[in-house]
């Protein structure tokens, strides 16, 4: 009998928070941008990819290199980091905002459901929202299919993952920031500041590196990045998903207005300290798979099980600043390959300045340090075979022999796109705005009162 | 900042007999250095209709958002059957409907009502019944956003009337309503009390007030300035055959 008043309970919050959002404009004209954004992305995608491909008997690009991933998949949907970044909050907001406003949160308060229930059912609502617009995504990829594009599905699943955290972490933001803001307003404010804060965090963090890089290794575009290039990553999909829903707890715990103050900040207090110390516990965890069909965030396979097989820790000391592109080569073609497949390897950063431009000579500037059970050695070099090489010879073992594994065939296609226009700039639009009008069809005639 | 002295019960043992079955003692609300509540102390007995009387800006809207929990008071308790009933239990035994709210402007009157109804367990007919009490049949397919004022009103009374608390308060529930209106929304308060719903209502004009309410507590400055029926708050002010508003200005 509890279970169904429950079940009751929560249909009713359920369907008057996916009301409250057919309601909203700000929603159908998302709808109708992000159709408008990816159509875009996507018609430039393949014209670009149709050109690399050599369309029209121009040069073309080794088939190798053509990888819908990055040609097709991670452009193509990128429009809804635009989305996540500059409309979807406001949807959010609003929804959130209006319970202020209108006095309805003095009713909700007094509801036989948990506050927190009434902003879970508003995060799912928002959350199925999110997923409607991906609809437009999804048609540009079944698009591409019909194209005769490739499409590897756990590469795009991973996109579209990297996608869906993105909005949970967007509906956290935004929750929190309506929750503690005055007025809509000024809760966009606050969103935008957040997102501002995050790319000037992305911006010091590549300048500077050390803890800084290690936090803004989860901005949103640098978590994105991740799932982008074909690793899926524990500890990102964890700490995206602590931080949306501690930004939900954020908004339950500040409106619940009946508390005193000090109780609230309180209870605030506790919720971003648990969310800071799990988001530091995440970021331990090391478990991680590359997803990508090109195996691009992985050493060969021979040499992973070569790696594995050594025991000892490895140290690594790099003497590159972080404005350096070597570091950058260093970083992504080898050290996070190395972190994802030994057992132990600690970086440390010793550039002692941010360019590299005005190192003294007895900086080491350059020099790349690997030490191994005991034994140490510097290379200069940040391309794989060579470090590689290296870090055989201190474990003193050979380099293992390269394994039978086909190479990466590379998917062209110089197709063109004469539907896709139609489909983002005129269907989309008008589907949108047919489901618009008749949400608000059942609702919107009053019957004329007798005698007023 | 001195904080206020509990103020006496304005009548000692009249309302907190064995009949009472809600206390407020000491309710105290502070806005900054400004005391908006001070010590308000009275009781609510089953079944009654309960007036809240009080000039703008005597802290009317206040009491009832402290009393109700959903704003947190500075001091005091409220219990019933002498246990003492934290903010966040409140709304197991009463809601409250506030005044100048403006919720749902976008949903049309029967999914609001439906909502309600379903969301507080109200039955069908109670559902019915509180549609065709209020007249509120014509405005059923329109959105709460585009109602007159007194058509708002008679929604938001609505909405009270579908929760199944024991204990009803409304703010200023007569507020942009016509005379034959107030008549008739009267009518329909006199209906939901005689099945033993308490109602707690916060009324600034005397004249409204003295023609539902069973009994009375006066509120002025943040205190309450006296409590019971009419007789016995003509006896306390020392007037022998005046109305409400003779007692009121007597007593404040």
């Amino acid at each position: 009998m509890r279970s169904r008043s429950h079940r009751t309970t929560w249909r009713w919050l359920l369907e008057k928070e996916m009301r409250e959002l057919a309601s909203s404009r700000a929603y159908w004209l998302l709808l109708v941008v992000v159709g408008a954004l990816v159509g875009h992305a996507f018609i430039t995608s393949v014209n670009l990819y149709a050109e690399a491909s050599g369309i029209g008997g121009g040069p073309s690009a080794l088939a190798q290199g053509l990888s819908p991933l990055e040609g097709i998949v991670v452009p193509t949907l990128g429009a809804y980091d635009i989305a996540a970044t500059l409309l979807f909050p406001f949807v959010v907001i609003r929804l959130i905002a209006l319970e202020k406003q209108t006095g309805e949160l003095a009713l909700t308060l007094q509801g036989p459901a948990p506050f927190g229930a009434t902003i879970a059912a508003k995060a799912i609502a928002l959350f199925f929202a999110w997923i409607i617009a991906g609809l437009a995504g999804a048609g540009a990829m079944i698009r591409w299919h019909e194209l005769g594009g490739h499409l590897y599905a756990p590469e795009v699943f991973t996109v579209v993952l990297g996608h869906l955290l993105r909005g949970v972490l967007t509906i956290g933001v935004s929750a929190a920031a309506a929750s503690l803001a005055a007025s809509a307003a000024s809760a966009a404010i606050i969103a935008l500041t957040v997102t501002l804060g995050t790319w000037a965090l992305d911006y010091v963090a590549a300048a500077r590196g050390g803890v800084l890089s290690a936090i803004a290794e989860y901005t949103p575009s640098a978590a994105l990045r991740v799932f982008e290039h074909g690793e899926l990553r524990v500890a990102t999909v964890l700490i995206m998903l602590t931080l949306g829903i501690g930004g939900l707890a954020i908004a339950a715990v500040w409106l619940d207005e009946g508390q005193r103050t000090g109780v609230r900040v309180a209870r605030l207090a506790g919720v971003v300290v648990t969310v800071g110390v799990m988001c530091a516990l995440f970021g331990r965890m090391r478990a991680t798979r590359d997803v990508s069909e090109d195996r691009r965030n992985s050493f060969p396979r021979a040499d992973e099980l070569a790696l594995r097989d050594i025991r000892q820790p490895l140290r690594v000391t790099v003497y590159l600043a972080a404005e350096d592109p070597r570091l950058t080569d260093l970083e992504r073609g080898v050290l996070a390959k190395l972190r994802r497949t030994m057992r132990s390897v600690s970086v440390s950063y010793a550039a002692n300045s941010r360019s590299g431009l005005f190192e003294r000579p007895n900086d080491h500037y350059g020099e790349v340090w690997y030490d191994l059970g005991g034994k140490r050695e510097m290379t200069r070099s940040t391309t794989e075979p060579i470090v590689l090489e290296t870090i055989y010879r201190l474990a003193g073992r050979p380099a293992p022999a390269a394994a039978d594994e086909s190479p990466y065939p590379g998917y062209p296609l110089a197709a063109h796109v004469t539907l896709a226009p139609w489909v983002f700039f005129v269907f989309w639009p008008a589907i949108v705005l047919a489901a618009w009008w008749w949400a608000r069809r059942t609702r919107v005639r009053r019957l004329q009162i007798v005698g007023e | 900042m001195a904080l206020p002295q509990p103020v006496p019960r304005a009548e000692a043992g009249a309302g907190a007999g064995p009949s009472a079955i809600i206390r407020v003692e000491n309710l105290s609300k502070r806005f900054g250095s400004f005391w908006a509540l001070r010590g308000a102390s009275f009781s609510v007995r089953p079944g009654e209709i309960l007036g809240l009387i009080g000039p703008n800006g005597s802290g009317k809207t206040t009491l009832f958002q402290c009393f109700a929990g959903v704003t947190p008071s500075t001091l005091g308790t409220v219990s019933i059957d002498d246990r003492a009933v934290e903010p966040h239990e409140r709304k197991r035994h009463l809601y409250f409907v506030p005044d100048g709210i403006q919720p749902w402007p976008d949903q049309s009157v029967d999914w609001v009502l439906r909502f309600v109804a379903g969301l507080h367990g109200a039955t069908a007919a109670a559902h019915v019944e509180v549609v065709e009490l209020l007249g509120l049949g014509p405005l059923l397919r329109a959105r709460l956003g585009e109602l007159s004022k007194g058509e708002h009103r008679r929604v938001l009374l609505a909405v009270g009337l579908l929760t199944p608390q024991p204990l009803l308060m409304l703010d200023e529930p007569f507020d942009g309503l016509d005379l034959r209106q107030t008549r008739d929304v009267m009518e329909v308060l006199r209906h939901h009390a005689a099945k033993r719903r308490t109602l707690f209502l916060s009324i600034h004009q005397l004249g409204d007030a003295a023609r539902i309410c069973d009994r009375f507590v006066l509120l002025s400055g943040g205190y309450v300035a006296g409590e019971g029926t009419l007789a016995e708050l003509r006896a306390k002010a020392g007037v022998s055959d005046g109305g409400l508003e003779e007692v009121f200005l007597a007593l404040t």
